[in-house]
């Protein structure tokens, strides 16, 4: 029941087998011996074997405490208690046989190859099995019988409803691992079970103890014991064994009395008595393994044998079929005896037909009479008689040969056993082998002194014969266990006792070890001596081959040593891995310093961090890094002239880090600070400009977006810390579409100022951007959008007007207002130019072309925008009219009008006819309307004169607000108006845009061509100033004065304008000279600047007013998806014949170009400029003003845009362009300055 | 005890290894006490802060945070001295332990010539016993052979934890010892699926790599890469950069 339990553990945990069914075996051994226990149904595996489908087929039963479990297929026998008990006992006999015989054969495979050394422990597993086996079938068995009994016992059995909650799977067999625990782990703890018996001595001492009055012991502690106990008896035997080795080597077999050994015929050493036997000698075909025990000390191990053939003791023995014993070696050789089984040679029969005549004889050498059967001398004539084992014994000649005998029956096999009695032994065998002749004798001799051996620690026959049975039963018996247990059970010191008990705290320590010891020594005797504790006997004995294989003493120190260095190697490698494990965790210590670092800075400096954070962002922005440093004052030493606070981000940051900051806003502010400086001080047209604006636009996103969190973290601006309490996050980011909505109805943002919108608006904007992207939200992006334009625009234009009335500077129009205020100017431009035309009614094509520079254009759009802008234009005065004629050049003005531009040439032609008639009256009027409807306009116009004042500034770069202040200088002057010289030296930078003088040289109409052109010139000239003049509420008066006086400059200046104007006359006839010529300008510039600097001034200038881009201009275009690029601007209403500037031609622009360029103004409602890039292919693009920059004009500039490309390859390209560009600008240069040269000449 | 001259001299060599284990180690204890002390005075610097920022003025609280700031300095300097100490550390160790390992293999040898040149054991005896050391060795060689090769050189070479004709040199020898060794429930873990080292190992180049180690196989790889090589993390982290 024990092995079968067992098993079933080991097949779960997956212990080896072997070493399960070894100790199965001892158990089962060990069965007899112990108070019957109680009968069970069938042994109940644990829970944890069943699986489901297991669980639900099984019925569980609660017997006398313990539980069972039947499966529900199995057939129920009934049976009452008694009959149980006696069937339990029939089934343990038979049916035996069957199991065992299988389980023996399952075995062949395991056997061990036999070597040279002799095994001395193995085990008859035939014999144990069928033991244990016997009993595990006895269960099975008893259910199959029928009962006898009708009466049906109730059943006490429950049925489990709800199956056991084995849901789980079972797990792959990769789960589970048998982890075996070293030897000092195991020497740890206490290995040793207790049994019932144990629990049974324990009792009784117990209470002793308590009647005693002492603390009873627990079963831990007797276990503890008994297990040290079997620990010291095992190196007490190990001594031993060490001693009996040396007698292992002589071993021979005791029923053969030979000690070869081979392979196929082992000797086997019995694990109690040590008694030596050939397989084939004692039938055991297989060698079992582990344990082995002979016959008898399996079947009887407490009482001592007695054979009943002769009166010899020890020695191999074997049951008679009666129950009795036998010697193994009598069997053989008394002939009526015979064994059942040939193979395992069990059990003996026969005895019953042994001759009375053979019990009577008398042995001669042990002279007993009437003991066992003898055997007699096979000479012929002796009659001598002898037991087979006192022959042994005495070393009598005995020999076993095989014979083949032929009879009629065929040829059978026997043996033909001889024995002598000592006479007649053969030749040179005497007794006592004295060493006489030959090997035969020598072995017999040999044989003589092991049979002697092998029985001699037998009693002596002699006392047998004297005394009385029954005494000397007793007598044996006693002797026979005195000798066993001294030889198996190891006698343990008494120190060692006393160091056992050491470990333990018991009252009355020493009592109780004495009687635990004698306890143990019993219970050890009466298991024959077999250790208590198994895997230390199997240990001991796997220690000792181990050992004996050890041959060299110096080899096993070497290894000792090896093993020695081996530890100290693992010692090593675990410092190592401790080492690793250190280093490991001061990493992760540096780490965790490092985020402490961060999360104490964020807590007490959120703001900063927030902040500096802003900053980075927003100086990110910052590509071109113009913003970075400080403006270096060496490089422009007028700067703190116009900047009273410069700032730039490397102040910003000095100034964050030293906590100057305390919130957002005045991060913004100083943001904001140094964008309008830049913006004041770079002019409009600068690259500084353009990034201060970019900058201002997406700056501006950055800090609201900071704005935000810095309110949703909530922030204390005194401490720059969290605030106490968490803000409430307010519905930022809740807004509805209802609010954008609202929003853009301009009729709900009325109660606020335009700032105010703005905000609102681009807030929105911000919102709705973060927002999930629909269809709803773009078109709001666009209308917010758009609806900032517009805000932004108003907001603008009102500080225009304010900046107007204080000083004149108002730098940055845009040139969306500008459009505006064009539009209003534009009637007035068609007037004044009617007039021009009137005035100049031959050519009227020409001066009217001439005139406006550009000005076809600008006239035919006037007309449609007119209409539009009724209102405005009436009160416009002409010297608007005149303005936009000297603005002619910045197209942009006509952007919105342009719109219808084909045959601009025709209608400005019919225009001017029709109007020249008005024209005189007009400009008369015009001054005095001047004043009061203009104040809106001027903010626009001012640009322009910008331009002219310009001429101050030395410098091209940062031009714009030296300029600026140039200008108002010279405003200031045109005020007192009595420097009418002065203007007009003003006045002709502007003149030359009206290149009207260029017609008259030329043209047939040459003398009239200059007395127009002076007027229109100068009023457009003039009027740039009397804008400024005007604003700053000079009377009306002073205009018209003006512009008599420029009239009259002009005409000076028109002169030396003219005089470049030569070579164009050629191609006057068609409309575009005079742009060439303002073209032609700038290259003169450099060189009329030292000659004249009025007139090198008026060429200056018209290049460095940003507004006016004339056709063949070089400008920097920049189209979409690529950098900016050379190219020049081109007169979409070149004669399509083409047309030659300074002689060299320029390229007419085809078709399908002017086509284009039409509808895209159409639909954009812009002015663009046709503009052609010096690249190889020479392609056409329109392209808006703001588009465009000016080239050549700053050398910075050019630089910048010459690095704009990202890519080398692109750069290159811009490089060549570049390159061309320059090319041709020598070309034409080259051409103007022999024009200059010689105009002046030619003039005079 | 026969013992080679050679052993005893790293029994020699080895003899004040505890002594520097235990400087070291008190040295590092002895940092960490004052990065604790620094770690205290930093938190009471903040509380002043907090406590005070209202009133202090705008240079004042750039010098408050500036002793924070020194003070976290200090900090991270006593965590660099101590990673390096126990990186110092650690190479002491493995260098004695590969001179052992030198020095073990070469005894180990000697004692195989010893025995062939006795010849005392009966041929098959010793067969037997041979057998059973292979057989032990067969039976857990895969893991104790990796561990072991990879525990070798961890940490020394950067670039290849172990160079397989180490690992192959030592591998003969000790077959038997390192299998009994008990597995270190604490053994450090590296890999992406932070197993213990086996095998042949890689370490990644960045030296801030939180892992370090990566087996061949888990990082798909067969044989060492040439030149610098990063885990996919660190990878990962500069492609964002």
């Amino acid at each position: 029941m024990r092995r079968l339990r067992r098993g079933c553990r080991a097949g779960v945990v997956g212990l080896d087998m072997g070493r399960g069914r070894g100790r199965g075996r001892g158990r089962g051994r060990s069965v007899p011996l112990r108070p019957p226990s109680p009968y069970r149904l069938q042994l109940s595996p644990s829970r944890e074997t069943l699986t489901y489908a297991q669980a639900q087929k099984m019925v569980e039963v609660d017997l006398d405490g313990r539980l069972h479990r039947i499966n529900i297929t199995d057939p129920l026998p009934v049976i009452t208690e008694d009959e149980m008990m006696a069937q339990d006992i029939v089934e343990c006999n038979s049916n035996k046989e069957n199991s065992e015989q299988t389980q023996s054969r399952a075995r062949p495979g395991r056997k061990p190859p036999n070597t040279k050394s002799r095994r001395r422990e193995s085990k008859n597993s035939s014999h144990q099995s069928r033991r244990s086996g016997g009993h595990t079938q006895s269960q099975t068995n008893s259910f199959q019988n029928p009962s006898h009994h009708s009466p049906l016992p109730e059943p006490t059995f429950r049925v489990l409803e709800a199956p056991c909650p084995l849901d789980a799977p079972p797990l792959p067999p990769s789960y589970y691992r048998f982890i075996e625990k070293t030897g000092e782990e195991q020497d740890q703890e206490a290995e040793y079970d207790m049994d019932e018996e144990d629990l049974a001595w324990l009792d009784m001492v117990n209470q002793k103890r308590v009647c005693e009055g002492h603390a009873s012991v627990t079963p831990d502690t007797f276990e503890l014991l008994i297990d040290r106990l079997e620990r010291e008896s095992v190196l007490e035997s190990r001594n031993q064994a060490l001693s009996q080795s040396a007698i292992d080597e002589e071993a021979f077999c005791c029923v053969c009395l030979d000690d070869e050994c081979l392979n196929s015929n082992v000797i086997l050493f019995c694990d109690i008595c040590n008694l030596a036997v050939h397989q084939e000698c004692y039938g055991v075909p297989y060698i079992p393994e582990g344990q082995w025990l002979c016959r008898c000390c399996l079947q009887s191990p407490s009482r001592p044998v007695d054979c009943v053939l002769c009166p010899n003791r020890g020695g191999a023995f074997k049951q008679t079929s009666d129950g009795r014993w036998a010697h193994v070696v009598c069997a053989i050789w008394i002939p009526e005896v015979c064994f059942a089984n040939t193979v395992f040679l069990e059990p003996v029969e026969g005895v019953k037909n042994i001759p009375p005549a053979r019990w009577k004889l008398t042995c001669y050498l042990c002279k007993q009479k009437g003991r066992g059967a003898s055997i007699q001398c096979h000479k012929a004539n002796c009659y001598r008689a002898f037991h087979v084992t006192c022959a042994q014994k005495a070393g009598l000649f005995m020999k076993i040969d095989p014979v083949r005998e032929t009879g009629i029956n065929g040829t059978t096999f026997s043996v033909k056993k001889t024995a002598y009695c000592d006479n007649h032994s053969p030749v040179g065998t005497r007794r006592d082998g004295s060493g006489d002749e030959a090997v035969e004798g020598r072995l017999v001799g040999g044989r003589g002194t092991r049979g002697q051996r092998s029985y001699t620690q037998t009693p002596p026959p002699p006392p047998r014969k004297k005394t009385p049975k029954g005494q000397k039963k007793g007598k044996k018996s006693s002797t026979r266990r005195s000798t066993v247990p001294v030889l198996l059970v190891p006698q343990i010191p008494s120190h060692r006792l006393n160091k056992i008990c050491t470990g333990v705290a018991v009252q009355r320590k020493n009592q109780f070890m004495q009687r635990l010891h004698n306890y143990w020594l019993l219970k050890r005797q009466s298991r024959n001596g077999m250790p208590l504790i198994r895997r230390l006997h199997s240990h001991l004995q796997a220690h000792k081959t181990a050992e004996q294989r050890e041959p060299d003493e110096k080899l096993s120190a070497a290894m000792e040593e090896l093993r020695y260095w081996q530890k100290l190697r693992q010692d090593l490698e675990r410092a190592r891995l401790l080492v690793e494990l250190i280093r490991k965790r001061e990493r992760l210590k540096r780490e965790q310093m490092k985020l402490h670092q961060a999360a104490l800075e964020l807590k007490l400096t959120p703001a900063l961090i927030l902040l500096r954070s802003t900053l980075d962002q927003l100086q990110e922005k910052d590509t071109p890094q113009i913003f970075s440093k400080p403006v270096n004052l060496a490089e422009v030493p007028d700067y703190l002239e116009f900047i009273s606070k410069p700032m730039d981000f490397s102040t910003m940051r000095a100034k964050l880090e030293a906590h100057a900051y305390c919130s957002i806003a005045d991060l913004e502010s100083d943001f904001n600070l140094m964008v309008s400086n830049c913006l004041k001080y770079n002019s409009k047209e600068t690259a500084f400009h353009h990034a201060a604006l970019y900058l201002r636009e997406v700056g501006g996103a950055i800090l609201r977006h900071a704005h935000r969190q810095a309110q949703s973290i909530g922030l204390d601006p005194s401490t720059g810390m969290h605030l106490p309490d968490s803000p409430n996050k307010h519905g930022f980011y809740q807004c509805t579409w209802e609010d954008v909505d609202s929003l853009l109805d301009p009729v709900n943002r009325l109660h606020m100022s335009t700032e105010e919108q703005l905000k609102a608006l681009l807030e929105k904007l911000d919102v709705v951007t973060s927002m999930r992207s629909s269809g709803g939200r773009t078109k709001r992006i666009r209308l917010l959008r758009r609806e900032i334009n517009t805000v932004g625009y108003k907001q603008q234009r009102s500080q225009s007007i304010n900046g107007k009335e204080e000083e004149e500077e108002v730098d940055d129009e845009d040139d969306e207002e500008e459009e505006e205020e064009e539009v209003a100017d534009v009637e007035e431009v068609e007037e004044k130019e009617e007039d021009v035309k009137k005035e100049a009614v031959e050519n009227g094509l020409l001066t009217s072309d001439s005139t406006p520079d550009d000005s076809p254009p600008t006239l035919e759009p006037s007309c449609p925008v007119s209409s539009l802008l009724p209102g405005d234009t009436p009160p416009e005065p002409p010297v608007l009219g005149l303005v936009s004629a000297g603005r002619r050049s910045p197209g942009r003005s006509n952007k919105r009008q342009r719109s219808s531009r084909s045959g601009g040439n025709v209608r400005s032609d019919n225009d001017a006819e029709v109007s020249e008639t008005l024209k005189p009256s007009k400009q008369e009027e015009a001054p005095t309307e001047v004043c009061s409807p203009e104040t809106p306009s001027p903010s626009t116009n001012s640009s322009p004169p910008v331009g002219v004042g310009r001429r101050t500034s030395v410098l091209f770069k940062k031009a714009k607000n030296g300029a600026r202040l140039a200008k108002n200088k010279v405003s200031l002057q045109n005020g007192g108006s009595t420097e009418g010289k002065n203007n007009g030296l003003d006045s002709t930078p502007i003149a030359p845009t009206p290149p009207t003088a260029p017609t008259p040289p030329l043209t047939g109409s040459n003398p009239a061509p200059p007395t127009t052109a002076p007027t229109p010139s100068s009023p457009s000239s003039h009027q740039l100033r009397s804008r400024g003049s005007s604003s700053e509420g000079e009377g009306e008066k002073t205009l018209p004065l003006l512009v008599k006086e420029e009239g009259l400059t002009n005409g000076l200046g028109k002169h030396k304008d003219d005089d470049p104007d030569p070579p164009s006359d050629d191609q006057k006839q068609s409309t575009p000279p005079p742009p060439k010529r303002s073209r032609g300008k700038p290259a003169l510039a450099k060189v009329p600047e030292s000659q004249n600097g009025d007139s090198g001034r008026s060429l200056l200038l018209p290049f460095d007013s940003e507004t006016e881009l004339t056709p063949l201009d070089l400008v920097w275009a920049k189209c979409r998806g690529y950098p900016s690029y050379p190219a020049m601007v081109v007169d979409p209403d070149m004669p399509q014949e083409g047309l030659l500037h300074n002689g060299i031609p320029i390229p007419v622009p085809p078709v399908d170009v002017l086509k284009l360029g039409e509808r895209r103004q159409k639909e954009t409602g812009e002015r663009h400029y046709l503009v052609l890039f010096f690249d190889t292919k020479r392609t056409w693009q329109w392209l808006p003003r703001d588009k465009l920059l000016p080239m050549g004009m700053d050398d910075t500039v050019d630089k910048l845009r010459l690095m704009e490309g990202k890519k080398p390859n692109v750069r290159k390209s811009v490089h060549t362009a570049y390159d061309r560009a320059m090319v041709h600008l020598n070309h034409v240069m080259n051409h103007v300055k022999g024009n200059l040269t010689f105009n002046p000449s030619n003039f005079i | 005890m026969a013992t080679a001259i050679y052993l005893e001299h790293y029994l020699d060599s080895i003899e004040n290894l505890p002594c520097e284990l235990q400087r070291n180690f008190t040295l590092m204890r002895d940092l960490d006490n004052r990065t604790e002390e620094k770690k205290g005075e930093i938190d009471k610097l903040a509380e002043e802060y907090i406590s005070s920022v209202r009133n202090l003025a705008s240079e004042q609280r750039v010098e408050h945070l500036q002793k924070i700031q020194s003070a976290y300095s200090k900090c991270k300097e006593f965590s660099d001295d101590k990673v390096q100490l126990a990186m110092q550390t650690y190479e002491m160790v493995d260098k004695h332990i590969r001179r052992l390992d030198a020095d073990l293999a070469r005894f180990e040898n000697e004692l195989k010539e010893k025995l062939e040149v006795s010849g005392y054991e009966s041929p098959d005896g010793r067969g037997l016993k041979k057998g059973e050391g292979r057989g032990l060795r067969e039976k857990r060689g895969p893991r104790g052979k990796g561990r072991k090769s990879s525990d070798d050189d961890s940490p020394r070479k950067k670039k290849l934890k172990n160079s397989p004709e180490l690992s192959e040199s030592l591998l003969p020898m000790q077959p038997s010892d390192v299998l009994d060794m008990p597995v270190d429930p604490n053994e450090p873990t590296y890999c992406l699926c932070h197993q213990v080292s086996y095998g042949e190992m890689i370490g990644c180049d960045n030296p801030d790599c939180p892992i370090e180690w990566f087996h061949f196989a888990c990082v798909d790889l067969a044989t060492k890469p040439k030149g610098k090589w990063f885990c996919p993390r660190c990878t990962q982290d500069k492609k964002k950069k």
